[in-house]
């Protein structure tokens, strides 16, 4: 019998791994650190990206940042400010109007496939941007004619003049004085006019992605990996990344395992337990984490339509009500800064001297008596997306006992993400927690999409109702005055978080990476994304 | 000929009910494809303007129409999310799911027959007790503890195999499999145990050692033979349980598989998708219950006819 048993244990384990005959290793995020190749970097995500299209989607950017390049970049300094500097535009200048913006290319850029980049490529991008149906058409619609193209009374973009090869004009239907950031964002990478032209469904082929970057994308296998490498016709200095390997590994513990086992070179602590953040990474690899400000901040919104929310008074026992020094202390370890306002920190235009209402039990309760409230009768519900980050679930946790404390009873009702975007985009939603990273450095960016008009409002289920300041801050981003500009939006932002108590601002957080040995360093996106680029990390 | 014909009849009508109930439930729950897969700047024009496109603002049955005709000319549809064609994803998951459904399967069986034949062949002593309480831990313990477990010690503790199964080739199932497979051990391993028991004190078994034959041959060709019926039930139950999917197990090991395609699609409310994979996995639970009645048949020539 023991005889017929090894024989059939062997069996099973000869059949087993017959049964299993799956392509070999490709040398991607599983060879210890000693047998990687020169050049490599190995990187994993929770979730695969969708597209590679800029005009499809509002986060899937790791591939158009590091495969096309922008007309301009943010770039951070040694001392953690950041600055625009001029990417594939060489110079630019601005009518004294401050509607036409003149630009000259960098000479000599060349896309992966070797054709020159021109002028006509980028005019073709905004155009594109406009009559793909897609999601990122913001930035174009400021050009002048841009409603005309897109509804399809037009053939062509009236404020987009191509004057030669490597100059171009874009004429404005109003000023923005922030334009120039606006087109450091990723929604604004420029791609090839004549790939495009051959292209049916753009977005999910390798073969058609085809930029200016530092990087082409070479191979996508969807949901499991893709792999970048470095393009040797970019016209930038050679990046010490030479390849670089995202594997799609959607289980946070299972990326712990492979950080601390070598296989990995940068790790994201951004979905990890944050008590293994405190316990491991801040002990044992202290000296290998990196911080990078996510420019963008934590908030609590809040329903004007609401029952109870629809009271100033109770807005304004709620922003009482809330301790922030305790979150920021008990959830993030201090990995984060209380923000009071609605422009963040690092972002141009923010307001160091904005003050939050002092943290009070009793002046929340008293502002609820004294409106008429008895205790436990203000009740909301909190709206939780289930696939939030743990830290941010804690923060759901934190603020119903400190709002309970206060005598304001809140459910927290988780959703799956679908029905949360939903529910949030009706207008019908309570209240709820989200964290907001910015796109690019103007104010604009946070002010005008959550306050710019009542259909932003009430896509974010705030529904705003005064009119008149939903106007002035959809005005302040053609003030061409810089000093004047800053203090308007100062001015909105002052009455729309402190008179009107419209929401409550919590916290920016730090976001943390963990560098494996390979790694000497790497400096994070300007706005503390996950995805960043490659060209930025140095390898020993 | 006309049995093949009945149960391919009644495979037909299965899907198309399960295709309908995906197609109302879809409906009913909270949540809007659209709207998730435009995401987080999408205004409300922008997305009635993609609701038209998709056809999504027709009436059901014309929605449900169009479907059922291209599921029967082979066109499973696009999926919302991934903007590939269904079938196409789904071709190339499946491939992973079946190499750890088959590995997890063929670990579980072996194991927990030949646990079982032990048990019962020694009945009351120190082997059956030992094997039928790993065999309760067994389909106690929940896959991702198993899965979690294995993967600390023997993959990062004892670096015997790979943390993530991802590119790692035949090496990286074997873990995977023994996770997934060993709930499906610790059943196969009781039930195989308490059938042959029961048939071991058949009069006939007593009839054969009579006439002279050995103990092993008694076991395998007269009492296994008639204990495994429903232990093949059970078989084909788990392995069209283990091809429709391992979401746990293909998370953890980060495997590619139909599992992560199917959660993939329900969060993200990609209808095609989503109607994608349950409808393969029906087939499968449907062609794995087929089977296992043709099994019964070689093995039971009284059920034989009926089949």
């Amino acid at each position: 019998m023991k005889k017929l048993m090894a024989l059939l244990l062997a069996l099973m384990m000869t059949l087993s791994l017959v049964a299993c005959g799956g392509g070999e290793s490709e040398g991607s995020a599983d060879a210890p650190a000693s047998n990687v190749e020169a050049g490599l970097l190995r990187v994993a995500a929770l979730y695969d990206i969708t597209t590679m299209d800029v005009a499809q989607t509002t986060d899937n950017y790791m591939v158009p940042m590091n495969i096309f390049d922008r007309l301009f970049e943010v770039e951070v300094q040694k001392d953690g400010s950041t600055e625009i500097v001029g990417s594939l535009c060489e110079s630019y200048s601005v009518s004294d109007d401050g509607l036409t913006y003149t630009f000259k290319l960098r000479d000599g850029v060349v896309f992966s496939n070797g054709s020159g980049l021109e002028a006509s490529d980028v005019q073709y991008t905004f155009e594109r941007l406009l009559t793909a149906g897609g999601v990122n058409d913001d930035i174009p619609l400021e050009v002048l004619g841009a409603e005309e193209l897109k509804s399809g009374a037009a053939d062509t973009l009236a404020g987009f003049k191509v004057t030669s090869d490597v100059d171009f004009s874009i004429t404005l239907a109003a000023p923005n004085a922030g334009f120039i950031a606006e087109l450091t964002g990723p929604a604004m990478s420029i791609v090839d006019r004549e790939t495009m032209a051959e292209v049916q469904n753009f977005g999910i082929a390798c073969e058609d992605t085809i930029g200016t970057g530092p990087y082409k994308i070479t191979e996508w296998v969807v949901n499991d990996h893709y792999t970048l490498e470095y393009n040797d016709k970019y016209w930038g200095e050679a990046p010490s990344v030479k390849k670089m390997v995202v594997s799609i590994i959607p289980d946070a513990s299972t990326q712990n395992l492979m950080y601390q086992n070598g296989e990995l070179d940068i790790l994201d602590l951004e979905y990890l337990d944050s008590a293994i953040v405190e316990s491991t990474y801040k002990t044992a690899y202290a000296d290998r984490i990196i911080s990078g400000s996510r420019v963008g901040l934590t908030y609590l919104a809040m329903n004007a339509n609401h029952e109870y929310l629809s009271d100033v008074k109770v807005r304004k026992a709620v922003q009482m009500a809330v301790d922030v020094d305790t979150i920021v202390a008990s959830v993030y370890a201090g990995d984060a800064i209380v923000e009071n306002g609605i422009i963040p920190t690092g972002v141009w235009g923010h307001n160091d001297q904005l003050q939050r209402p002092a943290y009070s039990v009793e002046n929340a309760k008293k502002l609820l008596a004294d409106a008429g409230y008895a205790e436990g009768e203000v009740k909301f519900e909190l709206a939780m997306d289930s696939s939030s980050s743990s830290n941010t679930q804690l923060v759901y946790q934190l603020i119903q006992q400190q709002l309970k404390d206060a005598g304001i009873l809140v459910e927290i009702k988780p959703y799956d993400e679908s029905s949360w975007l939903d529910l949030r985009k009706s207008g019908e939603m309570d209240a709820f927690i989200a964290n907001w990273t910015m796109d690019y450095n103007d104010p604009a960016n946070i002010m005008y999409t959550f306050y710019g008009s009542a259909e932003k409002t009430k896509l974010r289920s705030l529904n705003y109702a005064d009119e008149e300041i939903m106007a002035r801050v959809a005005a302040a981003s053609g003030i061409t005055d810089d000093a004047e500009r800053m203090a308007e939006y100062q001015a909105l932002e002052k009455k729309i978080v402190e008179e009107d108590a419209a929401w409550v601002p919590l916290l920016g957080n730090m976001h943390l990476f963990a560098l494996g040995e390979r790694v000497e360093s790497f400096v994070p996106y300007w706005a503390g994304y996950s995805n960043f680029y490659a060209k930025d990390v140095q390898l020993g | 000929m006309s049995n093949i014909i009945r149960r391919i009849g009644q495979t037909v009508v299965i899907l198309l009910g399960v295709a309908l109930l995906i197609f109302i439930m879809l409906r009913i729950i909270p949540g809007n494809a659209i709207v998730t897969m435009m995401g987080e700047h999408a205004n409300a024009e922008a997305i009635e303007r993609m609701t038209a496109e998709l056809g999504l603002d027709q009436p059901f049955y014309v929605q449900f129409w169009r479907y059922i005709t291209g599921v029967f000319s082979g066109d499973l549809g696009t999926s919302y999310s991934l903007n590939r064609p269904v079938g196409e994803l789904i071709a190339t998951s499946f491939p992973n799911t079946a190499r750890l459904a088959i590995a997890a399967a063929l670990f579980a069986w072996v194991l927990g027959i030949v646990c079982g034949i032990i048990a019962a062949v020694r009945k009351n002593g120190i082997l059956d007790h030992l094997f039928m309480g790993v065999s309760l831990l067994g389909v106690s313990v929940p896959v991702f503890m198993v899965a979690m477990v294995l993967q600390y010690l023997l993959a990062y503790k004892l670096d015997l195999f790979p943390i993530s199964s991802g590119n790692a080739g035949a090496i990286g199932y074997v873990l995977p499999a023994i996770a997934l497979g060993w709930n499906s051990a610790g059943s196969i391993a009781r039930l195989t145990r308490s059938t042959l028991a029961e048939v071991l004190q058949e009069d006939y078994i007593d009839t054969a050692r009579a006439k002279g034959l050995r103990r092993l041959p008694v076991i395998t060709r007269h009492a296994l033979r008639n204990a495994v019926l429903p232990v093949i039930t059970m078989m084909a139950v788990q392995l069209s349980s283990l091809l429709s999917g391992a979401v746990i197990c293909e998370t953890v090991f980060s495997i590619n598989g139909i599992g992560r395609l199917a959660v993939q699609a329900i969060e993200g409310r990609d209808i095609p998708l989503l109607q994608g994979t349950i409808l393969f996995s029906t087939a499968l639970v449907i062609l794995g219950n087929l089977v296992a009645d043709c099994l019964y048949s070689l093995l039971d020539p009284r059920i034989r006819k009926e089949v």
